[in-house]
């Protein structure tokens, strides 16, 4: 059992403010990624509920004690860092029995624990070397198995993965999933990587500038991004944002049309908008279809094959903002050629001139 | 046909290259050749001019060969043989005083104090200032009648009368000692200080999230991965406080009665001081040998070490 609660934490390193009032409500054994750009705040975050940096202001509670001035080890939190922070003068052993050696564990239950923490990490054959010995992967588990022997309530990871080479980083997010479900443990992850993110975590928290812009899981931050930015971290190629004007408000939803004289009606509350706003469409590269005609035209400039999809970078018509679209692998398209797309309203976002999304009525899946 | 046209320019470059180039072997040689050159005239030759010197029984008067009498004369000389011992006692004491008070230096000015770098610049100076006028203070802090140490152990009521630090066989070495030490810790605080900068932060942050302590983390960190800097820097240390000359010359030269009398002192003294440069040559030999095999032991444990703590 371990819930984890932030509130109100904020940060200043001098003047600089860079997490202001976070306030998230972890639930026990929730696997929750910090996500977000790079100077988002997202590894602060991390640092303070280590215990590694103080919070300028807030509370850390986990499992309903107030931590917030607590020693790391009496928080009952575990660490693994982006360098993996091994000690390369000791074995594989030792690395692992280095926060038990701390505690002055007695010997028959170390070995027992580091034993047991090499079989779940698979390193058994491996604890007599050093960690120069290794492969990255490899040193990956030692840094991971380190945490476990502990018993940590709460697992910290700082981009543990982003040191590994691309194929190595799909193998160790499966195992890493794998281990959030045999050890049932309470784990925050934080990354850069957006694939991480939807792969991995129960829920996601979206950083940017040192605010919280979204909170939820992986397929409700797709389907229902609260904020522009969330709607644009998400998703992969990201999503298109094209400039329009609302025409009409209806029951239906929201008319609008675009610089280049597309109109279309999206299924969305209208709360807030009213006709002649500036608002942006948004509609991901993967939600576009050849149409034969009606749709939205396309500038075609570059074509990018990956064999299952192709995916066509180009502008709208007017040239002035950029669309991308995901195609068929085998679709028929050559650079410097003009297309039409095709746009399913209830694949569409909207989202206002100050960022917020409209609250989507027909998608594929409802918010919780 | 592009590709014929592409070829072209790129194998008349070739041609012409070919036209300029002289033979590689002479042309390393000539790279090499400032550098052979001056070795051999300040190294090599010095060097090989006093192992025949050694067989010699050389003086202002002239030189001849002698074979092998002044190493059997070293041989059997005992107070030869005292002065091989006091030289590497010298040399332990001094080096494993420099080792330990360097390490201490070091951690105080890596720790996280306002002003350290002021601290940093404040360790600097024996090492800075020349050997020569740092050894005349010492020369007056050591001496009975104005010296300051001598004025305060009286002032104090340690002493009825003045000490003559220098005058006094076992007083004399451990005082050279003190200063051989104060010349020397600078430089192995800046080293150590160094290489403790050079470990990483998160090993630090991992350990204290693991809950161990700083006598912990000093111990089981910090030692361990600056531990091929200390055993370098206790090699290099330790040859230098062996051949150290200036500091023992200015305070006693050598005396009183030999007690400071290391092998490079005696090796001075009998070539310079006596004129007999055979048997200089042979003492100077003698110390070639002896830091030889102590530098090759010395190597084959530094690749012990080396390995053990990980340091590829």
């Amino acid at each position: 059992m371990a819930t984890l609660d932030l509130k109100s934490i904020s940060k200043s390193f001098g003047q600089a403010n860079v997490l202001h009032d976070i306030n998230l409500a972890i639930k026990d054994k929730e696997f929750v990624v910090f996500v977000g750009p790079s100077g988002c705040g997202k590894s602060t975050l991390l640092r303070i509920i280590a215990g590694l940096e103080e919070a300028t202001d807030g509370q850390i509670i986990i499992d309903g004690a107030d931590v917030s001035m607590a020693h790391p080890v009496d928080r009952g939190i575990s660490m693994v860092f982006q360098s993996y922070a091994l000690y390369p003068h000791l074995s594989v052993y030792e690395n692992i029995a280095f926060p038990l050696r701390v505690q002055k564990m007695p010997e028959p239950e170390l070995d027992d624990r580091v034993q047991r923490a090499g079989e779940i990490l698979q390193l058994t054959d491996k604890l007599s070397l050093k960690p120069g010995q290794l492969s990255g992967g490899q040193r990956q588990r030692v840094a991971i198995g380190r945490s476990i022997v502990r018993n940590p309530k709460v697992f910290l990871f700082d981009e543990p993965l982003s040191n590994l080479d691309a194929a190595l980083r799909g193998d160790m997010r499966v195992e890493l999933s794998q281990l959030h479900k045999s050890l049932d443990a309470t784990m925050v992850y934080v990354t850069h990587d957006q694939i991480e993110a939807m792969t991995m975590a129960d829920r996601i928290v979206v950083l940017n500038g040192g605010r919280v812009e979204q909170f939820g899981s992986p397929m409700e931050l797709y389907h229902h991004p609260q904020t522009k930015f969330v709607a644009g971290f998400i998703g992969q190629p990201n999503m298109n944002f094209i400039p329009a004007t609302v025409t009409s408000t209806s029951a239906a939803g929201l008319s609008l049309e675009t610089r280049d004289g597309f109109s279309i009606t999206v299924p969305v509350e209208t709360a807030g908008v009213s006709a002649g706003d500036a608002v942006e469409l948004g509609i991901r590269p993967e939600d576009l279809t050849v149409s034969d005609a009606d749709g939205m035209t396309q500038n075609v400039n570059v074509v990018e094959r990956l064999g299952g999809v192709s995916i066509v970078y180009g502008t709208t018509s007017d040239a002035e903002t950029r669309l991308c679209a995901s195609l068929d692998g085998n679709v028929d398209i050559r650079e410097g050629s003009q297309i039409s797309l095709g746009i399913s309203p209830r694949d569409c976002h909207v989202f206002r001139s100050d960022g917020q999304a409209l609250r989507r009525t027909d998608a594929p899946m409802v918010a919780s | 046909m592009t590709t014929v046209d592409h070829d072209q320019p790129h194998d008349t470059e070739k041609n012409t290259q070919r036209r300029f180039v002289m033979p590689e072997g002479i042309f390393a040689w000539l790279l090499v050749a400032p550098a052979l050159i001056f070795i051999c005239i300040i190294v090599a030759w010095p060097l090989v001019e006093t192992f025949r010197l050694s067989f010699t029984d050389a003086r202002i008067a002239g030189e001849n060969y002698v074979g092998f009498e002044n190493y059997a004369d070293l041989a059997g000389d005992r107070k030869f043989h005292a002065t091989i011992w006091r030289t590497f006692y010298w040399m332990f004491l001094s080096v494993g005083l420099k080792l330990v008070l360097g390490l201490i230096g070091a951690t105080l000015l890596n720790a996280a104090v306002p002003g350290k770098a002021l601290f940093r610049v404040l360790v600097m100076p024996p090492w800075v200032i020349p050997i020569a006028i740092g050894c005349i203070g010492w020369l007056w802090l050591y001496n009975g009648y104005f010296g300051l140490l001598s004025g305060m152990a009286q002032r104090l009521g340690i002493t009825d009368g003045p000490i003559e630090f220098l005058a006094y066989k076992t007083s004399a070495f451990y005082s050279a000692i003190v200063t051989d030490v104060w010349v020397g810790t600078p430089m192995v605080t800046l080293f150590l200080l160094a290489a403790m900068q050079g470990v990483s932060r998160d090993l630090y942050e991992a350990a204290w999230v693991d809950g161990a302590s700083r006598w912990y983390r000093f111990r089981r960190i910090t030692i361990p991965q600056i531990m091929p800097v200390i055993v370098s820097m206790a090699l290099l240390s330790a040859i230098w406080t062996f051949n150290s000359f200036e500091i023992i010359w200015i305070l006693t030269e050598g005396g009183p009665r030999g007690a400071t009398t290391t092998l490079i002192v005696d090796t001075y003294k009998t070539a310079i001081g006596n004129y007999k440069f055979g048997e200089g040559a042979a003492r100077a030999v003698v110390i070639v040998i002896l830091l030889a095999l102590f530098s090759l032991i010395y190597m084959f444990f530094l690749n012990k070490v080396n390995k053990h703590y990980g340091s590829k």
